[in-house]
């Protein structure tokens, strides 16, 4: 039996096992949500509501083979239109919900899971590196200040700003291969 | 191109886009040296993958949305109803298992916390309710009586309130007679007068207060003798008695009475001998002390009392006291005492008494 499949109809019976089907699509629904999004906090909010919708409607899901994912991404679509239908937002979006769904379907599938994987690279990298990362690019400091607050020189600061960055390209790629 | 300028172009190329301006990297390079092009395509590499990076989400936000869930998760697992619990949520969501404020509420939990608050509820009712019937229900357990008695006074001359004696060394104890109170003394009362016409006759009295003339007989003497025979006594100076002073008793001084020094009684009379006892007419009770009352004080508190031939009572003295407050609230409630006085010869005279009021908790 699938891997996947066996971990779904565990939480189905036992709730407390949806975490592990969380964790292994988290980045994937938050990469393909941020996308759409203008800020990390409207990202956050709506990943958020995908998984507690995804929770509550576990009982629902039936398996026919499609991967849990593009369960979850139809459901981040469906929540994204709802926001922007309420919102009444002029967006570049997909002009009805079924267009939406197309594309994720075929669409950015391969974008999303090069951003997914990138953000959880980000959670293995050295610590130092992690942090420059999450200060430069999540609270948008500067090199100063991130220095400062390091006790680093900013050059100190800026090498581990590029190794970082080294480092998940270097991911990515042994990934892609 | 070394390291460091490497490190700061790709520090400008990310200061660049996290400013939202476009990024100039691939223009700049194309007509640089070789390494120069080699290093510039590194950084917009690196910088390609800084943008997305833009969207990085916080660093605690992966594990709280796992917590939360975790939350629900454990709510749910309590109930399998789904649609059921929708239906009902928005009356009550916290007990049909609905996340609210933030965790998961398990229905169980829910309903026993309810249960509890109702009880409490109720216990704090019951208890304003039995606290509002109990100050009733106290005071039926509470029985405040008191009687009267006569005031005797005690023996020995140092407490007594005044007291006289005298005499003319007779043989015989003073006779029996009346006695003129008057605040001072001019001339010793004496039944066998020496000099039967004085040049300058004046009352013979002894020093009580006036009150007591309503025991003038013709005859000086003493009220309590027995004998009819006139003697002044055998004591000495002038009065009638057997001791020493220019009164009448068994005392010494110029008073009346078995005490010393002048004064009889404080002006009242002792009950007995034709002199009725006062009877109590308005008696409001006095108040049980909330002190007394805690610790189930109980017992009587005797109050020495002058009855006022007005009836009034006078001169309230605690003689036997029973403390935690009874004391005061017996005072204050006898202080408003009316009676009926006493009477000698039908008149209304004043008299020392004891009112023994009685607490008692049962």
């Amino acid at each position: 039996m699938n891997q996947e499949r066996r971990l779904i109809e565990a939480a189905q019976s036992d709730p407390s096992r949806f975490a592990e089907l969380y964790e292994g699509n988290f980045h994937r629904v938050y990469a393909f949500v941020a996308r759409r999004v203008d800020s990390r906090d409207e990202a956050q909010d709506i990943t958020a509501e995908v998984f507690h919708q995804a929770l509550r409607n576990l009982g629902r899901f039936q398996w026919r083979g499609v991967p849990f994912a593009a369960w979850l991404l139809r459901i981040a679509a469906n929540a994204l239109a709802d926001r922007w239908q309420r919102a009444g937002r002029a967006v570049e979006v997909p002009a009805d919900e079924a267009e939406m769904k197309n594309e994720v379907a075929h669409g950015d599938a391969a974008d999303v899971e090069r951003r997914a994987m990138l953000f959880q690279l980000v959670d293995r990298l050295p610590a130092d590196q992690r942090l420059v990362i999450q200060r430069r690019f999540v609270e948008q400091k500067s090199v100063r200040e991130i220095a400062q607050e390091l006790g680093r020189s900013e050059g100190a600061v800026k090498q581990l700003q590029f190794r970082a960055l080294e480092t998940l390209r270097s991911h990515v790629r042994t990934s892609h291969e | 191109m070394n390291n460091i300028a490497i490190y700061d172009e790709l520090d400008q190329a990310i200061d660049q886009l996290l400013a939202g301006q476009p990024n100039e990297l691939g223009t700049s390079s194309e007509a640089a040296a070789n390494d120069a092009h080699a290093a510039h395509s590194d950084v917009r590499e690196l910088a390609e993958l800084a943008r997305d990076l833009r969207d990085l989400p916080r660093a605690n936000f992966q594990s709280r949305l796992r917590l939360e869930l975790e939350w629900e998760a454990a709510g749910r697992a309590v109930t399998s109803d789904v649609d059921s619990r929708q239906r009902a949520a928005e009356v009550m969501p916290s007990l049909l298992g609905k996340r609210w404020s933030g965790y998961p509420v398990r229905r169980s939990n829910f309903a026993l916390s309810a249960a509890l608050h109702a009880l409490m509820v109720l216990a704090i009712g019951a208890g304003f309710v039995a606290v509002k019937n109990m100050g009733p229900q106290v005071d039926k357990h509470v029985e405040i009586s008191y009687r009267l008695a006569p005031y005797v006074p005690p023996l020995g001359k140092d407490e007594s309130h005044g007291g006289g004696s005298g005499g003319a060394a007779d043989k015989l104890p003073p006779s029996h007679g009346a006695v003129r109170a008057a605040r001072e003394q001019l001339a010793p009362p004496i039944a066998l007068e020496n000099n039967a016409e004085p040049k300058l006759r004046v009352e013979s009295t002894v020093i009580a207060p006036p009150e007591l003339n309503a025991l003038k007989t013709r005859q000086p003497g003493d009220p309590l003798s027995m004998l009819a025979k006139p003697s002044n006594g055998a004591g000495i100076h002038g009065g009638m008695g057997g001791h020493d002073g220019t009164g009448i008793g068994t005392g010494s001084g110029p008073g009346i009475g078995n005490g010393r020094g002048g004064g009889c009684c404080e002006g009242t009379y002792a009950i007995g001998n034709g002199v009725s006892m006062p009877r109590a007419i308005y008696t409001p009770e006095p108040e049980f002390s909330e002190e007394a009352r805690r610790v189930k004080l109980q017992g009587d508190v005797t109050l020495l009392a002058t009855i006022g031939a007005d009836g009034r009572p006078r001169n309230l003295l605690v003689v036997r006291s029973l403390g935690m407050g009874l004391d005061e609230r017996a005072l204050a409630a006898v202080n408003t005492w009316r009676f009926e006085p006493a009477r000698k010869d039908g008149h209304p005279v004043a008299v020392q008494m004891n009112i023994i009021v009685n607490f008692h908790l049962y």
